[in-house]
């Protein structure tokens, strides 16, 4: 039947986006179901955070280099749940006062070590945008639960 | 229009455009000082120059237009590439005016070249001999690719006369700091701007520092607040700033959604529809259905048992049915009108359970 088909079209991609988000949540919610401890709602935050970021990746694809590395970062650490993260850390020993400007947005962008300036530039827009909507996803869905 | 023009035969879709050519003419003689302004034409004096070359456009258009429809598709990503070619800027809005005015150029280039030696001026056109390289290829515009794939097909066309024109090039123009000797069948001609280093490795990193500045200003619109800011390194603490404020943002919010307890009746469908009234595709009526939804978290917070949900769910579906049925809703604001038609609907089911009940008793008892 078409009404269920009547109240939003996915194949715009915000909504697609937000749908996987929420679905995400959803999952993440019925797994502990209204815990106050404030070490649960940490990790917990920490999962959503995960989803918001996963959602965001999924969404793109793999079209761009950011997406595919959040992707192979997720997969990764699924995979290996403590081994990733603490190879992860270590990585970035510079001191922030040698890192040239471009270093630092190689930091915040990922996937961005491998990119050289221009390509990174290319890739810094394109997640300020999907990071942005991603953004405003979020804050609707937590004006939402505000209201209730 | 460049599909007709692949084909040589096609005689009669080149006229066309051949006029077209013609009728831009005075436009393309404003621009291109960019050519000429090595050799110092006037305009006057191109348009002289360009007329007799005119007549030969029909000729070489042609087998021009084969190489072309690479280069083209090109142009209108590459607003800026103008920069480099100022005499093409113009014309890239239009792409057949840029087509053109391609062609236009080309013409434009060899008729100059012709005059050289009468001239005696010595210019960086010779850049063009210069740039051999083909790693440039790879930086350079489009532009200037078709109008080297030009060169190259042309020369392979019609061999002497090109061939001719750099030699007087190499020959003519003493302050030609790297004139390579004999044309090589595969030349990359490169326009340099007047007054500038014409080393294919500085023309590399000229395309290079533009495709960047047009990256930049790509984002100085992406970010807020960004177009009192110039200097690459002002923008890039902008940047880097603004993708760490928008990390953060994520965050926060992932730990503002933590902390909030979901309501018991969380439903996907109603929070997809009032939160993206906009995406609710046009069924039935589209505007009743998204500000249905919209009251619909209202509705869950009223005290109603919670045997509504169960209907609540299946009120989407047919809203406008129930709309028309409450008839007897006085009020015509919408909310008033849905908790209408869910105490309706509440009713509903109950009503068609006493009717049944009461059909089977009657029943029975008859």
């Amino acid at each position: 039947m078409t009404s269920n088909r009547v109240f939003f079209n996915t194949s715009s991609r915000k909504a697609r986006c937000a749908r996987r988000f929420l679905q995400s949540l959803l999952r993440i919610r019925q797994r502990r179901p209204g815990s106050l401890s404030s070490e649960e709602v940490r990790q917990r935050s920490r999962r959503i955070k995960m989803a918001a970021y996963s959602s965001m990746a999924c969404t793109v694809g793999s079209r761009r280099a950011w997406s595919r590395a959040i992707i192979f970062r997720l997969q990764s650490r699924a995979g290996r749940h403590g081994r990733m993260r603490r190879r992860c850390l270590g990585v970035k020993k510079k001191p922030s006062r040698e890192m040239s400007q471009a270093d630092r947005l190689r930091d915040l962008v990922p996937g961005g070590e491998a990119l050289d300036f221009c390509n990174l530039l290319e890739e810094t827009a394109h997640y300020i945008k999907c990071l942005s909507s991603q953004v405003e996803i979020m804050k609707s869905i937590a004006d939402i639960y505000c209201r209730s | 229009m460049l599909h007709c023009l692949r084909s040589p035969e096609d005689f009669a879709a080149i006229g066309r455009p051949e006029t077209m050519k013609w009728l831009h003419q005075p436009q393309k003689f404003q621009q291109p000082s960019f050519h000429s302004k090595s050799f110092g034409f006037s305009q006057s004096s191109q348009i002289d120059d360009l007329n007799s070359v005119l007549r030969e456009i029909p000729n070489r258009s042609m087998k021009a237009e084969n190489s072309w429809d690479n280069g083209l598709p090109g142009l209108g990503d590459f607003p800026t590439a103008g920069t480099d070619f100022r005499g093409h800027g113009m014309g890239f809005e239009l792409p057949e005016i840029a087509g053109s005015s391609l062609e236009m150029d080309h013409s434009i280039s060899r008729t100059s070249s012709c005059p050289l030696p009468d001239l005696g001026a010595a210019t960086s056109v010779d850049g063009r001999e210069l740039a051999g390289r083909n790693s440039v290829k790879k930086r350079k515009a489009e532009v200037a690719l078709t109008e080297e794939c030009k060169d190259q097909k042309i020369k392979r066309d019609e061999e002497e006369e090109e061939s001719k024109i750099e030699e007087k090039h190499s020959e003519i123009s003493p302050n030609a700091s790297k004139v390579s000797g004999s044309p090589k069948p595969d030349y990359i001609h490169v326009r340099a701007r007047r007054g500038q280093a014409t080393d294919s490795h500085s023309l590399a990193e000229r395309a290079r520092r533009e495709k960047i500045s047009k990256k930049m200003k790509y984002l100085q619109d992406l970010v807020p607040g960004c177009n009192k800011i110039t200097g690459k390194a002002g923008m890039l603490d902008e940047i880097i700033n603004y993708v760490q404020s928008l990390q953060r943002q994520v965050e926060f919010l992932s730990l503002k959604l933590a902390t909030m307890n979901p309501r018991t009746d969380f439903n996907l469908d109603t929070f997809l529809g009032k939160e993206f009234p906009a995406y609710v595709a046009a069924g039935f009526p589209t505007a009743a259905a998204s500000s249905e939804m919209a009251n619909l978290p209202f509705l869950q917070f009223q005290p109603v048992p919670q045997g509504i949900t169960s209907c609540e769910l299946h009120m989407p579906i047919d809203p406008p049915q129930s709309a028309l049925q409450m008839t007897t809703s006085s009020s015509t604001s919408v909310p008033e009108m849905f908790t209408n038609s869910t105490s309706f609907s509440q009713v509903q089911p109950f009503t068609t359970w006493d009717t049944d009940l009461q059909s089977l008793y009657t029943g029975e008892f008859q």
